[in-house]
This record gives structure tokens, C-alpha cells and sequence, in this order.
């Protein structure tokens, strides 16, 4: 109930944000939250409650980037028609890449994720039909609303808003059914799940595929804002990084932690660029990497996993004690 | 017959771990794996649970040939395991660790916990059920193990080690639970060190040493069998323990 309760006083604030911060810089900050705030939640599914850190998922944001724009661009169709092309895309993609790589474990995946996603990032930059190192543009001047380009980011705001209700809905369908509880019991140990009848590697590749398609979603709405596609904006390693350390620091496998990650990161990305003009990116990173460490060193679940355990440091954990009370009166 | 290892035999490098071991299993045994640390029981157990592939040699389990099906097939053909270090599913409640099992038999959360609860009741753990996993001591998580396998609703149940670093009086307390599993129809092969558990739960005991069988047979047999127990205790000790009770020399009560 109470639980219902903060969410829905949480979703009115994201739904008022708009209306209540109306200059263009904030409005447009509002749909990047919530842009990023969706690739973190579809790369929480993997990577978070599955515990297979991807550094690749670039590559499905790459997909359906790609797919809107170049569905504009070679089809002069509207860049929503890019999307369902995206995810069959990213979807492929997932299914080829993630059987050899999923049996691989900890740092071994990541780094095969890496390789990926930077041949694909080297294969798409010297392929002319994508635009080779220029990139795809989308429509400069829209000739209906369904070509999705608007001034204000006010529409952004609100389809991104609704694009990060399903994806959180499809994660918390998929944690409370079979699948999430085989995925949680994977992370903490792939032995133990397959010992009790669960098939490990079947589940992980099917998270791996619904996290990319989620994914492939986020880029094709990143190139639908911003109008255009180039293989840094759509396929850089940072934004893989920039994804994967936004729903770490929110709480990687809590539903809302990469909400929270984002709305903590992206807007002071924003305002650190805004400040230091383009003397700022590099800066930014160098904050990235701090965030790393921090969140490493000092709370590995994220700021949400904080949260929550002080909010239940009020409940008595069982002792050893109890344990044994308890086994002696079952026998 | 239930399971049925025919020379298994497990190699790493030139190194034979399990050199041609066989072993059969009836409904309703316990089985006992007994020997010196290193003597290859834990590997030939997890090439029984599809843990470890073999070098050569075969599994059949109710008569089909389970030698290249992966532990989560096993476990679907009824084949259930506990580890010797208890790998328990730390971010979960002690009832989600028990559903991870019980969901193998059904898709439907509802049931799987339904079913997982009557387990935690049967282990005499219910009212841990929504207490973090984490938060369990070694005998707690050696018991959720049990708990969890039983809840696949195994034919057979493997036990790894499942009392090591328990005090006597947890001991005693899980032998009973042992007892109670059997008892429910489930048949078990036990991999222990601690003699007393295998004299008092074993039907039939087999001994490894160097990766090879040296002995087989009840436990009172196995126990007074001199290769027994110069494997444990080496020939020159063996032969200075002619006429003592060997069990007591092996760490066993007093009896």
C-alpha cells in the first residue's frame, strides 16, 4: 500500500516536471533523464539482475539509432517505423553474439562485450550505405508529426516518460515470473541455480536478447531528439560506460535504481558542459571515473540498496541462535 | 536400478582423480562415500551431478544414459545436490532460495512458493522464510541446501558434505533430518567425513583411495577392512592397530 503509494507521488513528479521547469534547457534535460534513464533500465536486466556486466550494449543502441534514422534517410520513412526494425536488429544481434559470450564469466564477458561493440563501431564507420564517420540525419524539416522532429522537448518528455513505464513494466514482469528468479539466482551463483534444474545458459541469453531490443529502443529514441546518427554518438564505447555506471550508481538490480542513477548523472553532465563549455568533456569522464571507484569501494549495490537498507534497519535479523532453536524444535 | 555409474573415470591432465569407479544405486539406499581428503569422492560425486564432464565411463539414471546432460537436466530427471561449501543465493530471502528450487516443477510463482513454504515447514525452517539469506550461520545454510534440493522433488539426493563444521548436537539434529528425507521415500548417497554420520545413516558404504575403490560393503565391514584403514592411517600404523576397535581409530565413537 504505502509502497503504491510513493510511486504514484514519484510519477506525479516526473509528470509535473515539464510543466513546472519550462525553460527549453530544463525540458530538454527532463527527456534526457528519462532517455537514459530506459538504456540503463534495459541494461539493468543483464546486467543487473542477471549480474553480466555488459559494456557492449552500445552495439543494440547503435541498432535501433540507426534503424530510426536510416529509416528516414534511405526510406523516407517516419523514424518510429526504425524502431520494430531496430529491435528485430538488436534482438539478432543479442542471439548471435550472446551464445559463445555468455559462457564466458565476470571480466572475461565484459571484455568480449568491448570487442563487439568497438568492430561494430569500426565496421558501421566505413560503411558508406550507414553513413560511414558522417552518420545518418533525420528529417531537418518535418513533414508531419510522425516524423518525430520537434522544436520543444516537450513531446520527447512525454513519449520517453511512456517508453520508460513499459520498459520498467516488462522488468517487473520479468522479476517476479521464473525467468527473474533464475536470473537473481544465476548472479549469485550459476552452479548452484543449474544444480536446482535451472537453464542457466538459456535464461541469461534470453535476458541478453530483452535487454538489447529495450535497448535498441533508447537509441532509436536518442537519434529521434537529437536528429542525427554518427558512429561516436550511436556506437561509442562512453555511452555503454556512461549507461552501465548511471544504473550501477542508482542501484543495479533494483527496478528504480537506474531511474535514479540517471537523474542524478545526466543532469550533472548537463550542467558541468553548460559551465565548462567544451573544456568540460573530459571532465566529465573524470568524474565518471570517480563515481567507479566510489561506488566500488564504498556501496557496491548503489544508492538505492542505502536507501533500502536503512529504511529496514528497524527489523531484527535472525540470530544463529534462532537457527538452531528453530532446527531443534523440527526434529 | 536407480543410478548406475559404470567406470567412471575422471582425469585433469595426467592426473586420475576417479580411476574407473562404478557404483549402483537401489530405491531406497543410502549410500556412504568414505576416504581420505584427496581420495577422488568429491569428483567422482560431481561426476555423478554432471558437475565435472567425464574422461571415460558412463552414468545411467533410471536406465537412460545421463553422461553428457548438463546438472540443470539431471535435476529435471530427479537428480538433486547439496555443495560442501552451501552456495547460497545471498541476495535472496531464505524462502526465495527454496522457490529457485521449486520452481523447476512449476512455472507459477504462487505455487512455487506455496510449495517452497511447505518445504521450509518440513526442514523446521518457516519462520526464517523472509529472512535474508545472508544472514544464515553454516548450520542454517547447510539446512537451506537440503531444503532447497528437496524442493525439486528429487529421487535421488546427493549430499556433499552436509554436515562438515557443524557442532555434535547440529550433527545429531541433521541426521535426523537425513532420516526424515529417507524415510519420505528418497534415496541418498552421502559424501562425509565425519564417521559417525556415515556408521549411523550408510546401508552400504564405499571407500575411495587415490581415485580407486578400495573397499565396499556395510559399514561395520568397511571399518575392520585392513586396506581401509591403512588408507587412512598407513600400513605401519594399520599393522600397530591389529586388535584395536578400528573405528575408534578412525575418529568414530567409542561403541
Amino acid at each position: 500500500m504505502r509502497r503504491t503509494l510513493w510511486l504514484l507521488i514519484a510519477l506525479a513528479l516526473v509528470v509535473a516536471y515539464p510543466l513546472v521547469f519550462t525553460t527549453p534547457f530544463q525540458q530538454r534535460l527532463g527527456a534526457l533523464v528519462l532517455l537514459y534513464a530506459i538504456a540503463a533500465s534495459a541494461w539493468n536486466i543483464v546486467g543487473g539482475y542477471a549480474g553480466q556486466i555488459s559494456v557492449g550494449h552500445v552495439v543494440f543502441f547503435g541498432s535501433g539509432a540507426y534503424a530510426a534514422m536510416g529509416a528516414y534517410a534511405h526510406f523516407a520513412l517516419s523514424p518510429l517505423i526504425g524502431i520494430p526494425a531496430g529491435i528485430v536488429f538488436a534482438v539478432l544481434i543479442a542471439a548471435v553474439i550472446g551464445g559463445p559470450t555468455l559462457r564466458l564469466s565476470g571480466h572475461y564477458f565484459s571484455m568480449a562485450t568491448i570487442a563487439v561493440a568497438e568492430l561494430a563501431r569500426l565496421i558501421v564507420t566505413n560503411t558508406e550505405y550507414l553513413g560511414a564517420a558522417v552518420g545518418l540525419s533525420g528529417p531537418t524539416v518535418p513533414r508531419n508529426v510522425f516524423d518525430m522532429s520537434f522544436i520543444s522537448a516537450l513531446p520527447y518528455y512525454y513519449l520517453f516518460l511512456a517508453i520508460l513505464i513499459i520498459t520498467l513494466g516488462i522488468t517487473w514482469w520479468m522479476t517476479s515470473s521464473r525467468m527473474g528468479f533464475y536470473l537473481r539466482a544465476i548472479k549469485d551463483s550459476e552452479r548452484a541455480a543449474r544444480s536446482l534444474g535451472a537453464p542457466a545458459s538459456r535464461t541469461k541469453l534470453y535476458a541478453y536478447m530483452l535487454s538489447a531490443g529495450l535497448t535498441s529502443v533508447a537509441g532509436a529514441l536518442y537519434a529521434m531528439i537529437f536528429g542525427f546518427v554518427d558512429p561516436e554518438s550511436g556506437l561509442g564505447i562512453l555511452i555503454s560506460v556512461k549507461i552501465l555506471i548511471m544504473a550501477a550508481l542508482g542501484g543495479a538490480g533494483l527496478l528504480f535504481g537506474p531511474f535514479v542513477g540517471a537523474a542524478i548523472l545526466v543532469p550533472l553532465e548537463e550542467i558541468s558542459n553548460s559551465l565548462l563549455g567544451g573544456k568540460g568533456a573530459g571532465l566529465t569522464f573524470v568524474v565518471y571515473g570517480a563515481i567507479i571507484v566510489l561506488i566500488a569501494r564504498f556501496q557496491p549495490g548503489g544508492i538505492l540498496a542505502l536507501i533500502n537498507r536503512l529504511w529496514a534497519k528497524r527489523r531484527a535479523k535472525p540470530t544463529e541462535e534462532s537457527i538452531s532453536k528453530e532446527a531443534s524444535h523440527a526434529s | 536400478m536407480l543410478l548406475d555409474a559404470r567406470g567412471v573415470t575422471k582425469a585433469f591432465g595426467s592426473f586420475k582423480a576417479v580411476d574407473a569407479a562404478s557404483v549402483t544405486l537401489e530405491q531406497g539406499d543410502i549410500l556412504g562415500l568414505i576416504g581420505p581428503n584427496g581420495a577422488g569422492k568429491s569428483t567422482f560425486f560431481n561426476c555423478l551431478t554432471g558437475d565435472l564432464a567425464l574422461t571415460s565411463g558412463q552414468v545411467l539414471f533410471e536406465d537412460h544414459d545421463i553422461t553428457e546432460l548438463l546438472p540443470e537436466a539431471r535435476a529435471r530427471l530427479g537428480l538433486a545436490r547439496t555443495f560442501q561449501v552451501p552456495q547460497t543465493f545471498e541476495g535472496m530471502t531464505v524462502l526465495e532460495n527454496v522457490m529457485i528450487g521449486a520452481f523447476l516443477r512449476t512455472p507459477h510463482r504462487a505455487e512455487a512458493e506455496a510449495r517452497a513454504r511447505s518445504v521450509l515447514e518440513r526442514v523446521g525452517m518457516m519462520r526464517l522464510a523472509d529472512a535474508p539469506a545472508r544472514s544464515l550461520g553454516t548450520p542454517g545454510r547447510k539446512r537451506l541446501e537440503i531444503a532447497r534440493a528437496l524442493a525439486t522433488e528429487p529421487k535421488v539426493l546427493l549430499l556433499d558434505e552436509a554436515m562438515a563444521g557443524l557442532t555434535q548436537r547440529e550433527v545429531q539434529l541433521a541426521i535426523d533430518l537425513v532420516r526424515d528425507i529417507h524415510r519420505s521415500g528418497i534415496t541418498l548417497v552421502i559424501v562425509e567425513h565425519i564417521m559417525e554420520v556415515i556408521m549411523s545413516l550408510a546401508s552400504r558404504v564405499m571407500v575411495f583411495h587415490q581415485g580407486k575403490e578400495i573397499a565396499r560393503g556395510s559399514p561395520r565391514e568397511v571399518t575392520s577392512d585392513p586396506a581401509v584403514i591403512a588408507a587412512y592411517l598407513g600400513t605401519r600404523a594399520a599393522k600397530a592397530a591389529a586388535g584395536h576397535t578400528p573405528i575408534e581409530l578412525m575418529g568414530g565413537p567409542a561403541t
